[in-house]
């Protein structure tokens, strides 16, 4: 289990910030240019991309007076490998519940 | 906890609601399926079904004993179980999962969520809970 899956799963939990690591994925982009989109201020869009900063799902960049983000998916390979694992381990287990209660009809052994 | 992405599994059953609620909850029966695999082999079973009551089920793999423990949190037979769930030897993440049996036809469906607790709650749980034993020894001398 990596260390910062609670802190990427959190910082998944928001469509802003869902939203930004999208704008991401084309590419490399200004914070100027990341937050245009959104119907809110600079300020409230710098702080979904600290969140992100430090979930480590994006890196920074400075050059001169801009700052540039870029995406780091290797956060978000974690996250899907963990929600992979928990469907397939339950998945199983409700499988063999179903076998365990078919066993029990054709047995005639139901409790 | 309600805004993170959990894992949600959904499965048809054809026997009651009341038998697929038991099934969690009566050690016999959970010792058959629930943490079990193939080739283990069941060696505890212990379960406190009741709110704040809990559970260890440990079943040796390869000579290895995976422990399986959590907390019930919810227990509302047959309709909705809510229990807190870890494996303490191999990770310290410990996740909420909520099991909601609905009746369908002649059988019943139900609807499993997982959901990762964060640490900082699990903490938190955790120093709520030695507190109030500490409170409890004092009290009583112990």
């Amino acid at each position: 289990m990596q260390p910062d899956l609670d802190q990427t799963l959190m910082a998944l939990a928001d469509p802003t910030r869902r939203a930004i690591l999208a704008r991401l994925s084309l590419g490399e982009a200004r914070v100027t240019e990341v937050a245009a989109p959104f119907a809110m201020s600079l300020a409230a869009v710098s702080k979904h991309i600290h969140v992100l900063e430090k979930a480590r799902l994006l890196k920074r960049r400075r050059s001169g007076r801009e700052h540039f983000l870029t995406l780091d998916p290797a956060p978000l390979d974690a996250a899907a490998q963990w929600m992979a694992a928990e469907r397939a381990l339950w998945t199983g287990r409700l499988d063999a519940l179903d076998a365990l209660l078919k066993t029990q009809d054709r047995k005639g052994t139901v409790p | 906890m309600t805004d993170k992405p959990s894992v949600t599994v959904r499965r048809h059953f054809d026997a009651s609601p009341e038998r697929v609620f038991d099934a969690w909850l009566d050690p016999e029966t959970a010792g058959q399926w629930l943490f079990a695999t193939p080739t283990g082999q069941m060696v505890k079973v212990e379960i406190a079904p009741r709110v704040g009551g809990r559970f260890v089920i440990v079943e040796r793999r390869d000579g290895e004993d995976a422990e399986h423990t959590g907390e019930f949190l919810e227990i509302d037979r047959p309709r909705r179980l809510v229990m807190t769930f870890g494996v303490p030897k191999y990770s310290a993440n410990v996740t909420k999962v909520t099991v909601e049996i609905t009746p369908s036809g002649a059988g019943c469906d139900l609807t499993l969520t997982s959901d990762n607790l964060d640490a900082e709650y699990v903490e938190r749980t955790k120093q709520g809970w030695a507190m109030i034993l500490d409170n409890l020894a004092r009290t009583r001398g112990l």
